[in-house]
Protein backbone atom coordinates (compact mmCIF):
# COMPACT_ATOMS: atom_id res chain seq x y z
CA UNK A 1 0.00 0.00 0.00
CA UNK A 2 3.02 2.33 0.43
CA UNK A 3 3.41 2.50 -3.35
CA UNK A 4 -0.27 3.41 -3.77
CA UNK A 5 0.02 6.02 -1.01
CA UNK A 6 2.96 7.67 -2.76
CA UNK A 7 0.92 7.68 -5.98
CA UNK A 8 -2.06 9.25 -4.18
CA UNK A 9 0.08 11.97 -2.62
CA UNK A 10 1.55 12.82 -6.04
CA UNK A 11 -1.97 12.99 -7.54
CA UNK A 12 -3.01 15.33 -4.72
CA UNK A 13 -0.18 17.78 -5.28
CA UNK A 14 0.06 17.67 -9.07
CA UNK A 15 -3.07 19.74 -9.79
CA UNK A 16 -4.20 23.16 -8.59
CA UNK A 17 -7.46 21.78 -7.16
CA UNK A 18 -6.27 21.48 -3.57
CA UNK A 19 -4.43 24.81 -3.59
CA UNK A 20 -7.59 26.47 -4.91
CA UNK A 21 -9.69 24.85 -2.18
CA UNK A 22 -7.17 25.83 0.47
CA UNK A 23 -7.22 29.47 -0.64
CA UNK A 24 -11.02 29.49 -0.82
CA UNK A 25 -11.20 28.08 2.69
CA UNK A 26 -8.68 30.59 3.97
CA UNK A 27 -10.67 33.45 2.44
CA UNK A 28 -13.92 32.25 4.02
CA UNK A 29 -12.30 31.78 7.43
CA UNK A 30 -10.84 35.28 7.37
CA UNK A 31 -14.12 36.78 6.18
CA UNK A 32 -16.25 35.02 8.82
CA UNK A 33 -13.84 35.65 11.71
CA UNK A 34 -13.22 39.30 10.82
CA UNK A 35 -16.92 40.05 10.25
CA UNK A 36 -17.74 38.80 13.75
CA UNK A 37 -14.70 40.15 15.55
CA UNK A 38 -14.96 43.64 14.01
CA UNK A 39 -18.71 44.19 13.69
CA UNK A 40 -20.17 42.82 16.91
CA UNK A 41 -20.50 45.35 19.78
CA UNK A 42 -17.69 45.05 22.33
CA UNK A 43 -20.06 44.01 25.11
CA UNK A 44 -21.01 40.93 23.09
CA UNK A 45 -17.38 39.88 22.71
CA UNK A 46 -16.09 40.09 26.26
CA UNK A 47 -16.94 36.67 27.66
CA UNK A 48 -15.02 33.50 26.82
CA UNK A 49 -18.14 31.82 25.40
CA UNK A 50 -18.73 34.79 23.08
CA UNK A 51 -15.14 34.85 21.91
CA UNK A 52 -15.35 31.15 21.10
CA UNK A 53 -18.17 32.01 18.69
CA UNK A 54 -15.70 34.13 16.73
CA UNK A 55 -13.02 31.46 16.51
CA UNK A 56 -15.35 28.54 15.76
CA UNK A 57 -15.43 29.33 12.03
CA UNK A 58 -11.90 27.92 11.80
CA UNK A 59 -12.79 24.38 12.94
CA UNK A 60 -16.16 24.50 11.14
CA UNK A 61 -14.76 25.47 7.73
CA UNK A 62 -11.72 23.24 8.23
CA UNK A 63 -13.96 20.20 8.68
CA UNK A 64 -16.17 21.17 5.74
CA UNK A 65 -13.27 21.66 3.32
CA UNK A 66 -11.54 18.50 4.55
CA UNK A 67 -14.75 16.64 3.73
CA UNK A 68 -14.79 18.15 0.24
CA UNK A 69 -11.14 17.28 -0.37
CA UNK A 70 -11.72 13.69 0.76
CA UNK A 71 -14.77 13.41 -1.49
CA UNK A 72 -12.89 14.84 -4.49
CA UNK A 73 -10.09 12.30 -4.10
CA UNK A 74 -12.48 9.61 -5.36
CA UNK A 75 -15.21 11.50 -7.27
CA UNK A 76 -12.57 13.50 -9.17
CA UNK A 77 -11.02 10.26 -10.44
CA UNK A 78 -14.44 8.99 -11.48
CA UNK A 79 -15.35 12.27 -13.17
CA UNK A 80 -12.13 12.52 -15.19
CA UNK A 81 -11.89 8.79 -15.88
CA UNK A 82 -8.50 8.41 -14.18
CA UNK A 83 -10.16 5.76 -12.01
CA UNK A 84 -9.64 3.35 -14.93
CA UNK A 85 -5.85 3.73 -15.25
CA UNK A 86 -5.69 3.76 -11.44
CA UNK A 87 -7.43 0.39 -11.13
CA UNK A 88 -5.62 -1.02 -14.19
CA UNK A 89 -2.24 -0.32 -12.61
CA UNK A 90 -3.49 -1.53 -9.18
CA UNK A 91 -6.34 -4.00 -9.78
CA UNK A 92 -6.49 -4.88 -6.09
CA UNK A 93 -8.81 -2.00 -5.38
CA UNK A 94 -8.63 -2.32 -1.59
CA UNK A 95 -5.04 -1.05 -1.69
CA UNK A 96 -6.10 2.04 -3.60
CA UNK A 97 -8.95 2.77 -1.18
CA UNK A 98 -6.65 2.28 1.83
CA UNK A 99 -4.12 4.69 0.31
CA UNK A 100 -6.88 7.22 -0.33
CA UNK A 101 -8.05 7.00 3.29
CA UNK A 102 -4.55 7.77 4.57
CA UNK A 103 -3.83 10.46 1.96
CA UNK A 104 -7.13 12.25 2.57
CA UNK A 105 -6.61 12.05 6.36
CA UNK A 106 -3.21 13.73 5.93
CA UNK A 107 -4.73 16.42 3.71
CA UNK A 108 -7.49 16.89 6.30
CA UNK A 109 -4.83 17.62 8.90
CA UNK A 110 -3.28 20.26 6.63
CA UNK A 111 -6.64 21.90 5.96
CA UNK A 112 -7.56 21.78 9.66
CA UNK A 113 -4.21 23.29 10.63
CA UNK A 114 -4.53 26.17 8.17
CA UNK A 115 -8.18 26.90 9.04
CA UNK A 116 -7.73 26.81 12.80
CA UNK A 117 -4.41 28.65 12.70
CA UNK A 118 -5.85 31.45 10.57
CA UNK A 119 -8.98 31.78 12.76
CA UNK A 120 -7.04 31.96 16.01
CA UNK A 121 -4.38 34.32 14.66
CA UNK A 122 -6.72 36.74 12.91
CA UNK A 123 -9.43 36.54 15.60
CA UNK A 124 -6.96 37.29 18.40
CA UNK A 125 -5.38 40.12 16.43
CA UNK A 126 -8.78 41.68 15.63
CA UNK A 127 -9.93 41.56 19.27
CA UNK A 128 -6.60 42.96 20.43
CA UNK A 129 -6.86 45.76 17.88
CA UNK A 130 -10.23 46.74 19.35
CA UNK A 131 -8.77 46.62 22.85
CA UNK A 132 -10.99 43.72 23.92
CA UNK A 133 -9.08 41.51 26.37
CA UNK A 134 -8.92 37.81 25.46
CA UNK A 135 -10.76 35.89 28.15
CA UNK A 136 -10.19 32.42 26.67
CA UNK A 137 -7.98 30.34 28.94
CA UNK A 138 -5.12 28.05 28.00
CA UNK A 139 -7.48 25.12 27.96
CA UNK A 140 -9.69 26.73 25.31
CA UNK A 141 -6.62 27.67 23.34
CA UNK A 142 -5.42 24.06 23.33
CA UNK A 143 -8.69 22.23 22.89
CA UNK A 144 -10.08 24.27 20.04
CA UNK A 145 -7.06 24.04 17.67
CA UNK A 146 -6.37 20.39 18.52
CA UNK A 147 -10.04 19.51 18.21
CA UNK A 148 -10.40 21.44 14.97
CA UNK A 149 -7.47 19.61 13.40
CA UNK A 150 -8.78 16.24 14.61
CA UNK A 151 -12.23 17.02 13.26
CA UNK A 152 -10.79 17.91 9.83
CA UNK A 153 -8.59 14.79 9.82
CA UNK A 154 -11.71 12.66 10.41
CA UNK A 155 -14.01 14.58 8.07
CA UNK A 156 -11.71 13.97 5.08
CA UNK A 157 -12.23 10.16 5.18
CA UNK A 158 -15.94 10.78 5.86
CA UNK A 159 -16.09 12.76 2.60
CA UNK A 160 -14.15 9.99 0.86
CA UNK A 161 -16.63 7.39 2.07
CA UNK A 162 -19.64 9.44 0.92
CA UNK A 163 -17.93 10.05 -2.45
CA UNK A 164 -17.19 6.34 -2.90
CA UNK A 165 -20.84 5.53 -2.20
CA UNK A 166 -22.45 8.26 -4.34
CA UNK A 167 -19.69 8.41 -7.02
CA UNK A 168 -21.22 11.50 -8.67
CA UNK A 169 -19.08 14.54 -7.85
CA UNK A 170 -21.77 17.23 -7.85
CA UNK A 171 -24.19 15.05 -5.87
CA UNK A 172 -21.50 14.27 -3.28
CA UNK A 173 -20.37 17.86 -2.74
CA UNK A 174 -23.99 19.03 -2.59
CA UNK A 175 -24.86 16.30 -0.08
CA UNK A 176 -22.01 17.34 2.22
CA UNK A 177 -22.97 21.04 2.01
CA UNK A 178 -26.67 20.41 2.56
CA UNK A 179 -26.03 18.06 5.44
CA UNK A 180 -23.66 20.36 7.32
CA UNK A 181 -25.41 23.69 6.71
CA UNK A 182 -29.05 22.76 6.44
CA UNK A 183 -30.09 19.35 7.73
CA UNK A 184 -27.89 19.41 10.82
CA UNK A 185 -29.06 22.91 11.74
CA UNK A 186 -32.65 21.73 11.54
CA UNK A 187 -31.81 18.67 13.62
CA UNK A 188 -30.03 20.72 16.29
CA UNK A 189 -32.93 23.19 16.47
CA UNK A 190 -35.86 20.78 16.38
CA UNK A 191 -34.50 17.48 17.75
CA UNK A 192 -31.45 18.51 19.76
CA UNK A 193 -31.38 15.13 21.51
CA UNK A 194 -30.62 13.42 18.21
CA UNK A 195 -28.89 16.37 16.50
CA UNK A 196 -25.91 16.37 18.80
CA UNK A 197 -25.04 12.86 17.65
CA UNK A 198 -24.82 13.98 13.98
CA UNK A 199 -21.34 14.06 12.36
CA UNK A 200 -21.15 17.84 12.05
CA UNK A 201 -22.19 18.34 15.67
CA UNK A 202 -19.69 15.68 16.74
CA UNK A 203 -16.94 17.60 14.90
CA UNK A 204 -17.95 20.80 16.70
CA UNK A 205 -18.09 18.94 20.01
CA UNK A 206 -14.40 17.96 19.77
CA UNK A 207 -13.41 21.61 19.83
CA UNK A 208 -15.35 22.11 23.09
CA UNK A 209 -17.07 25.25 21.82
CA UNK A 210 -20.58 24.56 23.05
CA UNK A 211 -20.44 22.07 25.93
CA UNK A 212 -24.05 22.78 27.00
CA UNK A 213 -25.65 21.64 23.77
CA UNK A 214 -22.99 19.32 22.34
CA UNK A 215 -21.30 16.12 23.51
CA UNK A 216 -18.13 16.16 25.61
CA UNK A 217 -15.00 16.57 23.41
CA UNK A 218 -13.72 13.03 23.96
CA UNK A 219 -17.12 11.54 23.21
CA UNK A 220 -17.43 13.71 20.11
CA UNK A 221 -14.03 12.50 18.88
CA UNK A 222 -14.99 8.88 19.46
CA UNK A 223 -18.30 9.28 17.68
CA UNK A 224 -16.72 11.09 14.72
CA UNK A 225 -14.08 8.36 14.44
CA UNK A 226 -16.92 5.84 14.35
CA UNK A 227 -18.61 7.77 11.52
CA UNK A 228 -15.32 7.87 9.62
CA UNK A 229 -14.73 4.14 10.10
CA UNK A 230 -18.28 3.19 9.08
CA UNK A 231 -18.45 5.42 6.02
CA UNK A 232 -15.00 4.49 4.70
CA UNK A 233 -15.78 0.80 5.24
CA UNK A 234 -19.06 1.17 3.34
CA UNK A 235 -17.30 3.12 0.58
CA UNK A 236 -14.54 0.51 0.37
CA UNK A 237 -17.01 -2.37 0.10
CA UNK A 238 -18.97 -0.52 -2.60
CA UNK A 239 -15.75 0.18 -4.53
CA UNK A 240 -14.63 -3.45 -4.32
CA UNK A 241 -17.98 -4.93 -5.29
CA UNK A 242 -19.29 -2.62 -7.99
CA UNK A 243 -18.04 -2.45 -11.56
CA UNK A 244 -15.69 0.46 -12.22
CA UNK A 245 -17.57 3.19 -14.14
CA UNK B 1 5.51 12.44 -34.97
CA UNK B 2 8.96 11.12 -34.00
CA UNK B 3 9.52 7.52 -34.92
CA UNK B 4 11.70 5.51 -32.65
CA UNK B 5 12.00 1.79 -32.02
CA UNK B 6 11.69 0.45 -28.50
CA UNK B 7 15.38 -0.42 -28.30
CA UNK B 8 15.17 -1.84 -24.81
CA UNK B 9 12.38 -4.15 -25.77
CA UNK B 10 14.35 -5.33 -28.78
CA UNK B 11 17.39 -5.95 -26.59
CA UNK B 12 15.34 -8.01 -24.15
CA UNK B 13 14.32 -10.34 -26.92
CA UNK B 14 17.96 -10.81 -27.99
CA UNK B 15 18.86 -11.69 -24.43
CA UNK B 16 16.15 -14.31 -24.35
CA UNK B 17 17.58 -16.15 -27.36
CA UNK B 18 19.08 -19.56 -26.68
CA UNK B 19 17.87 -21.88 -23.91
CA UNK B 20 15.22 -19.36 -22.84
CA UNK B 21 13.52 -19.87 -26.19
CA UNK B 22 12.50 -23.40 -25.20
CA UNK B 23 10.64 -22.10 -22.16
CA UNK B 24 9.16 -19.29 -24.21
CA UNK B 25 8.00 -21.91 -26.72
CA UNK B 26 6.18 -23.93 -24.08
CA UNK B 27 4.62 -20.78 -22.72
CA UNK B 28 3.49 -19.75 -26.18
CA UNK B 29 1.24 -22.79 -26.39
CA UNK B 30 -0.87 -21.57 -23.47
CA UNK B 31 -3.37 -18.94 -24.49
CA UNK B 32 -2.52 -15.43 -23.30
CA UNK B 33 -6.17 -14.38 -23.25
CA UNK B 34 -9.09 -16.71 -22.64
CA UNK B 35 -12.78 -15.84 -22.67
CA UNK B 36 -14.93 -18.84 -21.86
CA UNK B 37 -18.72 -18.65 -22.04
CA UNK B 38 -18.30 -15.03 -21.01
CA UNK B 39 -21.69 -13.50 -20.20
CA UNK B 40 -22.54 -10.04 -18.95
CA UNK B 41 -26.05 -8.81 -18.33
CA UNK B 42 -27.07 -5.31 -17.26
CA UNK B 43 -30.61 -5.91 -16.01
CA UNK B 44 -32.56 -7.05 -19.07
CA UNK B 45 -29.81 -6.10 -21.50
CA UNK B 46 -27.52 -8.94 -22.53
CA UNK B 47 -24.20 -7.30 -23.38
CA UNK B 48 -22.27 -10.55 -23.79
CA UNK B 49 -23.79 -13.94 -24.45
CA UNK B 50 -21.50 -16.92 -23.82
CA UNK B 51 -18.57 -15.43 -25.71
CA UNK B 52 -15.67 -17.84 -26.10
CA UNK B 53 -12.31 -17.16 -27.76
CA UNK B 54 -8.62 -17.28 -26.96
CA UNK B 55 -5.43 -15.56 -28.13
CA UNK B 56 -1.93 -16.98 -28.48
CA UNK B 57 1.32 -15.20 -27.74
CA UNK B 58 3.05 -13.33 -30.53
CA UNK B 59 -0.12 -12.34 -32.37
CA UNK B 60 -1.85 -9.08 -33.12
CA UNK B 61 -5.57 -9.69 -32.95
CA UNK B 62 -8.20 -7.32 -34.29
CA UNK B 63 -11.32 -7.30 -32.14
CA UNK B 64 -14.15 -6.23 -34.42
CA UNK B 65 -17.88 -5.73 -34.27
CA UNK B 66 -20.60 -3.08 -34.71
CA UNK B 67 -21.25 -0.41 -32.09
CA UNK B 68 -22.75 -2.02 -29.01
CA UNK B 69 -21.52 -5.49 -29.99
CA UNK B 70 -19.83 -5.90 -26.60
CA UNK B 71 -16.18 -5.22 -27.45
CA UNK B 72 -15.53 -2.71 -24.69
CA UNK B 73 -17.48 -4.84 -22.21
CA UNK B 74 -15.26 -7.82 -23.08
CA UNK B 75 -12.11 -5.74 -22.54
CA UNK B 76 -13.45 -4.43 -19.20
CA UNK B 77 -14.13 -7.98 -18.03
CA UNK B 78 -10.66 -9.15 -19.11
CA UNK B 79 -9.12 -6.28 -17.13
CA UNK B 80 -11.16 -6.79 -13.97
CA UNK B 81 -12.96 -3.45 -14.20
CA UNK B 82 -16.27 -5.32 -14.35
CA UNK B 83 -17.39 -8.72 -13.11
CA UNK B 84 -18.90 -11.26 -15.53
CA UNK B 85 -22.45 -12.42 -14.83
CA UNK B 86 -21.27 -15.89 -15.86
CA UNK B 87 -18.22 -17.46 -17.48
CA UNK B 88 -14.58 -16.51 -17.16
CA UNK B 89 -12.23 -13.87 -18.53
CA UNK B 90 -8.59 -14.79 -17.98
CA UNK B 91 -5.21 -13.33 -18.88
CA UNK B 92 -2.21 -15.63 -18.60
CA UNK B 93 -4.56 -18.26 -17.15
CA UNK B 94 -5.67 -16.12 -14.20
CA UNK B 95 -8.05 -13.33 -13.41
CA UNK B 96 -6.29 -10.00 -14.03
CA UNK B 97 -6.45 -8.94 -10.40
CA UNK B 98 -4.95 -12.27 -9.30
CA UNK B 99 -1.77 -11.78 -11.35
CA UNK B 100 1.32 -11.32 -9.18
CA UNK B 101 2.48 -8.20 -10.99
CA UNK B 102 -0.35 -7.13 -13.29
CA UNK B 103 1.22 -3.85 -14.42
CA UNK B 104 4.27 -5.70 -15.76
CA UNK B 105 2.25 -8.32 -17.61
CA UNK B 106 -0.64 -6.38 -19.13
CA UNK B 107 -0.91 -2.82 -20.40
CA UNK B 108 -4.26 -1.39 -21.47
CA UNK B 109 -5.98 1.73 -22.75
CA UNK B 110 -9.78 1.72 -22.75
CA UNK B 111 -10.65 5.41 -23.23
CA UNK B 112 -8.72 8.13 -25.01
CA UNK B 113 -9.30 10.79 -22.37
CA UNK B 114 -8.81 9.24 -18.94
CA UNK B 115 -6.70 12.11 -17.63
CA UNK B 116 -7.11 14.98 -15.18
CA UNK B 117 -7.03 18.06 -17.46
CA UNK B 118 -5.02 20.05 -14.91
CA UNK B 119 -2.26 17.46 -14.44
CA UNK B 120 0.80 17.29 -16.68
CA UNK B 121 1.36 14.26 -18.87
CA UNK B 122 4.54 13.47 -16.96
CA UNK B 123 2.82 13.64 -13.54
CA UNK B 124 0.01 11.40 -14.84
CA UNK B 125 2.60 8.76 -15.77
CA UNK B 126 4.62 9.29 -12.60
CA UNK B 127 1.59 8.61 -10.41
CA UNK B 128 0.98 5.35 -12.28
CA UNK B 129 4.67 4.45 -12.06
CA UNK B 130 4.73 5.08 -8.30
CA UNK B 131 1.71 2.80 -7.76
CA UNK B 132 3.42 -0.02 -9.67
CA UNK B 133 6.92 0.72 -8.33
CA UNK B 134 8.24 1.53 -11.79
CA UNK B 135 11.27 3.84 -12.04
CA UNK B 136 11.17 7.50 -13.04
CA UNK B 137 13.65 6.67 -15.78
CA UNK B 138 11.06 4.38 -17.37
CA UNK B 139 8.55 7.27 -17.34
CA UNK B 140 10.99 9.33 -19.43
CA UNK B 141 11.59 6.32 -21.68
CA UNK B 142 7.92 5.84 -22.54
CA UNK B 143 7.45 9.61 -23.03
CA UNK B 144 10.32 9.47 -25.51
CA UNK B 145 8.96 6.31 -27.12
CA UNK B 146 5.56 7.85 -27.92
CA UNK B 147 7.08 11.23 -28.83
CA UNK B 148 5.66 13.32 -25.99
CA UNK B 149 8.93 14.27 -24.27
CA UNK B 150 8.70 17.91 -25.34
CA UNK B 151 5.14 18.45 -24.08
CA UNK B 152 5.36 16.24 -20.96
CA UNK B 153 5.44 19.22 -18.58
CA UNK B 154 2.29 20.73 -20.07
CA UNK B 155 -1.16 20.16 -18.60
CA UNK B 156 -3.20 17.54 -20.44
CA UNK B 157 -5.95 20.07 -21.24
CA UNK B 158 -3.63 21.55 -23.88
CA UNK B 159 -3.13 18.14 -25.60
CA UNK B 160 -4.74 17.19 -28.91
CA UNK B 161 -6.67 13.93 -29.18
CA UNK B 162 -3.69 12.31 -30.85
CA UNK B 163 -1.40 13.40 -28.00
CA UNK B 164 -3.87 11.99 -25.48
CA UNK B 165 -3.90 8.68 -27.35
CA UNK B 166 -0.12 8.59 -27.16
CA UNK B 167 -0.13 9.48 -23.46
CA UNK B 168 -2.58 6.63 -22.82
CA UNK B 169 -0.35 4.26 -24.76
CA UNK B 170 2.68 5.47 -22.79
CA UNK B 171 0.85 4.59 -19.57
CA UNK B 172 0.05 1.11 -20.89
CA UNK B 173 3.72 0.55 -21.81
CA UNK B 174 5.16 1.65 -18.44
CA UNK B 175 5.53 -1.88 -17.09
CA UNK B 176 6.96 -3.30 -20.36
CA UNK B 177 3.96 -5.64 -20.54
CA UNK B 178 3.69 -8.91 -22.46
CA UNK B 179 0.10 -8.22 -23.45
CA UNK B 180 -1.29 -4.95 -24.76
CA UNK B 181 -5.06 -4.35 -24.84
CA UNK B 182 -6.17 -1.25 -26.76
CA UNK B 183 -9.58 0.18 -27.60
CA UNK B 184 -9.55 2.27 -30.81
CA UNK B 185 -5.91 3.39 -30.40
CA UNK B 186 -5.66 5.03 -33.84
CA UNK B 187 -8.55 7.41 -33.15
CA UNK B 188 -7.25 10.97 -33.52
CA UNK B 189 -3.73 10.01 -34.64
CA UNK B 190 -2.37 11.78 -37.70
CA UNK B 191 -1.27 9.65 -40.69
CA UNK B 192 2.32 9.54 -39.44
CA UNK B 193 1.03 8.51 -36.02
CA UNK B 194 -1.09 5.72 -37.50
CA UNK B 195 1.90 4.50 -39.48
CA UNK B 196 4.07 4.58 -36.37
CA UNK B 197 1.44 2.73 -34.30
CA UNK B 198 1.13 0.01 -36.95
CA UNK B 199 4.89 -0.55 -36.96
CA UNK B 200 5.02 -0.45 -33.19
CA UNK B 201 2.30 -3.09 -32.75
CA UNK B 202 3.88 -5.37 -35.36
CA UNK B 203 7.27 -5.02 -33.67
CA UNK B 204 5.68 -5.69 -30.29
CA UNK B 205 4.20 -8.98 -31.55
CA UNK B 206 7.42 -10.00 -33.33
CA UNK B 207 9.10 -10.01 -29.92
CA UNK B 208 6.70 -12.78 -28.88
CA UNK B 209 4.35 -10.40 -27.13
CA UNK B 210 0.63 -10.13 -27.77
CA UNK B 211 -1.76 -7.38 -28.84
CA UNK B 212 -5.56 -7.27 -28.71
CA UNK B 213 -6.90 -4.20 -30.44
CA UNK B 214 -10.57 -3.26 -30.78
CA UNK B 215 -11.21 -1.10 -33.82
CA UNK B 216 -13.71 0.05 -36.41
CA UNK B 217 -11.11 1.10 -38.96
CA UNK B 218 -11.09 -2.08 -41.05
CA UNK B 219 -8.59 -0.89 -43.65
CA UNK B 220 -6.13 -0.12 -40.85
CA UNK B 221 -6.89 -3.39 -39.06
CA UNK B 222 -6.29 -5.35 -42.28
CA UNK B 223 -2.76 -3.90 -42.46
CA UNK B 224 -1.89 -4.51 -38.82
CA UNK B 225 -3.42 -7.69 -37.44
CA UNK B 226 -2.84 -11.35 -38.17
CA UNK B 227 -5.85 -12.70 -36.27
CA UNK B 228 -9.41 -11.44 -35.95
CA UNK B 229 -12.23 -11.97 -33.49
CA UNK B 230 -15.55 -10.64 -34.82
CA UNK B 231 -18.51 -10.35 -32.47
CA UNK B 232 -22.05 -9.00 -32.78
CA UNK B 233 -24.73 -8.62 -30.12
CA UNK B 234 -22.46 -10.20 -27.56
CA UNK B 235 -21.93 -13.39 -29.58
CA UNK B 236 -18.91 -14.66 -31.46
CA UNK B 237 -19.32 -14.55 -35.25
CA UNK B 238 -15.90 -15.79 -36.31
CA UNK B 239 -12.33 -16.04 -35.07
CA UNK B 240 -9.16 -17.08 -36.85
CA UNK B 241 -6.22 -15.93 -38.95
CA UNK B 242 -6.93 -12.97 -41.21
CA UNK B 243 -5.52 -14.90 -44.18
CA UNK B 244 -8.20 -17.63 -43.79
CA UNK B 245 -10.96 -15.03 -43.92
CA UNK B 246 -9.68 -13.33 -47.02
CA UNK B 247 -8.38 -16.38 -48.90
CA UNK B 248 -11.10 -16.21 -51.57
CA UNK B 249 -9.93 -12.78 -52.59
CA UNK B 250 -12.41 -10.87 -50.45
CA UNK B 251 -11.33 -7.87 -48.42
CA UNK B 252 -11.70 -7.83 -44.64
CA UNK B 253 -14.39 -5.20 -45.08
CA UNK B 254 -16.43 -7.44 -47.40
CA UNK B 255 -16.17 -10.39 -45.01
CA UNK B 256 -17.04 -8.21 -42.03
CA UNK B 257 -20.08 -6.61 -43.66
CA UNK B 258 -21.34 -9.99 -44.85
CA UNK B 259 -20.98 -11.54 -41.40
CA UNK B 260 -22.51 -8.68 -39.44
CA UNK B 261 -25.39 -8.33 -41.95
CA UNK B 262 -26.22 -12.02 -41.40
CA UNK B 263 -26.20 -11.44 -37.68
CA UNK B 264 -28.66 -8.58 -38.06
CA UNK B 265 -31.18 -10.52 -40.16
Amino acid sequence: MTAQLRAELLKQRSTFTNLGLLLAMLGLVLLAVLLHALSLPADRLDSASNQVQVFRFGPLLGALFAGLVGALSITGEIRHGTIRPTFLITPRRGRVVAAKIVASGLLGIVFGLVAVGAAVAVGSAALAARGIPITLDGNDYTLMPAGGIAAAALWAPIGLGIGALLRNQVATLLAIFLWLFFIENLLIDFVPGAGRFAPGAAAAAITGIDPDRLLAPALGALLLALYAATLTAAGAIATLRRDVP
Amino acid sequence: MPIRRDRDAARNVDEQAGPALVAADARARDPVVTASSLTKRYGELVALDELTFSLRAGTVTGFLGPNGAGKTTTLRLLLGLAEPTAGEALVFGRRYRDLDDPARRVGAVLESNDFHPGRSGRDHLRALALAAEISRARVEEVLDLVGLERVAARRVKSYSLGMRQRLGLAGALLGEPELLILDEPANGLDPAGVHWLRGFLRGFAEQGRTVLVASHVLAEVAQTVDQVVIIDRGRLLITGPLTDLTERGQTLEQVYLELTAKGAS
